[in-house]
């Protein structure tokens, strides 16, 4: 049963990945950048869930102001710091993108502490629920259901509506697109609101999960995401999916079985670099 | 007539739809070579085929009776294999000069070792100003590649072709996105290159100035030779024009 | 106060080789890596161990050197087979793999890391003076190769490296040449701190490291080898200089990433290239 529990965690662990990952992945199918910010505004998610939790005493409100403030922060970083740099090599808005990671992180610091913000009142932590023999808290829950939801909920959005036909027309062939009446700067914002308020809600999870918040909680998420995306195939909503889900798995099992030789964040990328020496497209992406 | 350069039975598929299959043909040296046929033929594949940017799924590729098959691109540029890109590839950082620099001088970068202590750049200017005067550019020297209009940029990436000295040049569409007067003289400047001892071999669709120019025609069709021989008794028969049709 | 200028001394010496290291790889040849501390920390680590074992430092750095070139080798054949944008991610990963492997074995100190190096046996000031003696040397490496034929092709394969390939140059061999000179140099600024600094940790070599590196490149300006000079010395003086600037230096070099980037993405080189050219229009 252990080996169940093992890949039960890690597919929790993977949802927690998913989240962080499709914005990243969005975010470089459209523009061709490594948006390396996206883990300062995973980070600011879980700052507003920890402080309007504790402040006023309503989690739920906090999810929904994490989800607000991240999708506001995503869209200013894109606006502000990428639209002005399109015409540049991708190099440029990826080092703008470190250096405002950075910022966020010592400005968390600055303002938060080092130490973090615990959660006053943290009910799911404690409470659990036996599922196959495996023993999960009411985080990992929300976060695997929480992750089906939203997920599926956008695949539904991408397929059915408008105006997800016309953010996939663009993903695929952005003049194309264009000459049919999408607009190119909506489909950008709001594939900037959809990443970011995912990886908001990412972070109030993670926070919830650990049950405290700190200013270092994006980098080494957003490390993995990183690694993840390039290992589904960048651009590849679906692949990042798989690979959130794998890679999660393998954590899972390296921590346990390579414990001797490795730490656990270095395991998700040296089987990253594994798989590119075999696969240099990535696990899923197109040759 | 020597064969220059041979290919044999070239096949290869892309997302399981066969672009080349079964293509044979040869290059006589000396020669002025155009390869048509109708869009989809599979004209530039077989060209970036030989060139060595792209890697056939099966079939050989012969210059100088060597088979090169599973040569990279840049060891048949050191044989003497020079290309040209359809969509012109000049290096943007670069000025116009330069760009042929890099090519005039290309013995000297053929190992990082011996390039690190090759420092003088005159020889190769000197050698690029000279093929950019022939070829019309020498106004243009000094700019970047960015305000060169199109005719102009093509007479670059020829430039910086012929500045390997390759024995035999493979140009893929050199005239497409000219206007008339431009083609007219881009081909009859790519005329004059067998005298200068390059073979050339072109894949074009400006089938009024390559009839004009051309030898030799191989036509292919769907991957295939449909038929080849000199200019006016292939586009004599009756299937040449067939796979043609709408678009002559 | 002389114990003090030897230390500035020093730290600058070891910055600038580490920053025009990376201007090989990233600059010249235009290959991201955002992993480069793996290897400051690979010559660290190779030094250290060695020097506890009784090598001496004429063999150590060397040493160092040669152990970071040759896994740089290594990872530059992966820079072979992945494409551009992978590339930045998988040298972010060999930075990461590295500090998880080295925190883990216990024959290199793990998370303590390794101690009690013995003293390089030179006067501190003289051993700066080495650093940076060996710091000029590798300025003139970096003028003379960029003025030779190989800062030529390097050149060109940072600008269109198929197009690189059609005028004769083995893009794969020049790529791996930057990758080994570049990463060998970081090693051996590894082999410098291993003595200046007599202890070494592991978080010293972590991604941090890796874009404070990257930084000095940056705003230098990728490629300029004055540039990065010119900006390495600036900022390692810089919390030197300013208390406030000590405390928040990750802050300033963060910002300065931002506005560098978003408004003149050349760096200070080429700022300083337009004010000339404005200068002399005017």
């Amino acid at each position: 049963m252990y080996f169940v529990e093992l890949a039960v965690k890690g597919l929790v662990y993977g949802c927690m990945y998913a989240m962080m990952a499709v914005g990243l992945t969005l975010v470089y199918g459209l523009l061709r950048i490594l948006h390396i910010a996206h883990a300062g505004v995973f980070a600011l998610g879980a700052f507003v869930a920890v402080i309007v939790a504790n402040t006023t005493g309503s989690l739920a409100l906090g999810f929904v102001l994490a989800t607000a403030v991240s999708a506001i922060l995503g869209v200013a970083i894109y606006r502000f710091a990428y639209q002005p740099l399109l015409a540049h090599p991708p190099f440029v808005p990826m080092i703008v993108s470190i250096g405002i990671f950075i910022v966020l992180q010592e400005g968390f610091r600055m303002v938060f502490g080092a130490y973090g913000i615990a959660f006053d009142t943290n009910p799911w932590y404690v409470s659990t629920v036996e599922l196959a023999g495996v023993r999960l808290n009411q985080v990992e829950v929300a976060m695997v259901i929480a992750s089906i939801v939203l997920l599926v909920g956008f695949g539904l959005f991408a397929s059915l509506t408008r105006a997800g036909i016309g953010w996939r027309a663009t993903v695929t062939d952005p003049q194309m697109a264009t000459s049919f009446g999408v607009d190119p700067i909506r489909v950008r914002y709001l594939n900037f609101i959809f990443g970011s308020g995912l990886a908001g809600i990412a972070g109030a999870l993670v926070g919830l999960l650990n049950n405290y918040v700190e200013p270092t909680m994006g980098g080494l998420v957003s490390y993995k995401a990183l690694a993840i995306i390039v290992l589904g195939g960048l651009g590849s909503v679906r692949g990042t999916l798989i690979a959130s889900l794998i890679l999660g798995v393998v954590e899972s099992y390296g921590t346990i079985y390579l414990a001797d030789v490795f730490d656990r964040d270095a395991i998700g990328f040296l089987f990253l670099i594994v798989v590119l020496m075999m696969r240099p497209q990535g696990l899923l992406g197109r040759g | 007539m020597t064969t220059l350069a041979r290919i044999d039975d070239l096949h290869i598929s892309f997302g399981g739809v066969a672009a080349v299959s079964g293509l044979s043909f040869a290059v006589n040296a000396g020669e002025f070579l155009a390869v048509i046929g109708p869009n989809g033929a599979g004209k530039t594949t077989a060209l970036r085929m030989m060139a060595g940017i792209l890697r056939p799924d099966s079939g050989r590729i012969f210059f100088d009776d060597q088979d090169v098959t599973s040569l990279p691109a840049h060891a048949r540029v050191r044989l003497g294999l020079g290309f040209t890109h359809q969509i012109v590839r000049p290096f943007y950082s670069f000025s116009t000069i330069e760009n042929v620099m890099l090519a005039a001088g290309h013995r000297r970068t053929e190992s990082p070792w011996r390039a690190l202590f090759e420092r003088s750049r005159q020889a190769a200017r000197d050698k690029a100003a000279a093929i950019l005067e022939r070829i019309g550019l020498a106004e243009q020297i000094t700019k970047s590649p960015r305000s060169l209009p199109l005719g102009q940029r093509k007479r670059l990436e020829v430039a910086r072709a012929i500045a390997l000295d390759p024995r035999l040049l493979l140009l893929d569409e050199p005239l497409a996105g000219l206007s008339s007067t431009e083609a007219a003289t881009m081909a009859d400047l790519i005329r004059t290159l067998p005298a200068l001892g390059i073979t050339v071999v072109l894949v074009e669709h400006n089938l009024g100035e390559v009839l004009r120019v051309a030898d030799r025609i191989v036509v292919l069709d769907a991957g295939k030779v449909l038929a080849e021989g000199p200019p006016a008794q292939v586009m004599a028969r009756a299937d040449v024009r067939e796979a043609y049709t709408g678009v002559v | 106060m002389s114990g003090y200028i030897a230390s500035l001394v020093s730290v600058i010496g070891i910055n600038m080789i580490l920053a025009l290291s990376l201007n090989i790889i990233t600059g010249f040849c235009g290959q991201v890596s955002l992993g480069h501390a793996a290897f400051y920390g690979i010559g660290a680590y190779t030094a250290a161990y060695l020097s506890k074992l009784g090598v001496p430092l004429a063999l150590t750095l060397p040493a160092g050197a040669a152990m970071a070139g040759l896994i740089g080798i290594v990872v530059g054949l992966t820079s072979l087979r992945v494409r551009h944008d992978f590339l930045a991610v998988t040298t972010m990963g060999i930075g990461f793999v590295f500090l998880g492997f080295v925190r883990k074995q216990k024959w290199l100190g793990a998370e303590l890391g390794i101690s009690g190096i013995p003293a390089p046996g030179l006067d501190p000031l003289v051993y700066a003076l080495l650093i940076v003696a060996i710091a000029g040397l590798i300025i003139v490496f970096c003028v003379w190769t960029k003025r030779s034929w190989m800062g030529f092709a390097f050149d060109a394969v940072a600008d269109d490296e198929d197009a690189a390939r059609t005028v004769g140059i083995n893009v794969p061999v020049y790529k791996l040449t930057a990758f080994g000179i570049g990463t060998a140099l970081a090693g051996l600024a590894g082999g410098l701190y291993v003595y200046f600094a007599r202890i070494i940790l592991p978080d010293t070599f972590d991604f941090v490291q890796s874009i404070a590196i990257l930084t000095m490149v940056v705003i230098g300006g990728s490629g300029s080898v004055w540039g990065v000079v010119a900006s390495t010395i600036a900022l390692t003086l810089l919390p030197e200089v300013s208390r406030a600037a000590s405390d928040y230096r990750l802050l300033i070099f963060g910002a300065m990433l931002i506005l560098v980037m978003r408004f003149s993405p050349g760096g200070l080189a080429a700022w300083a290239r337009r004010y000339l050219a404005r200068r002399q229009a005017a």
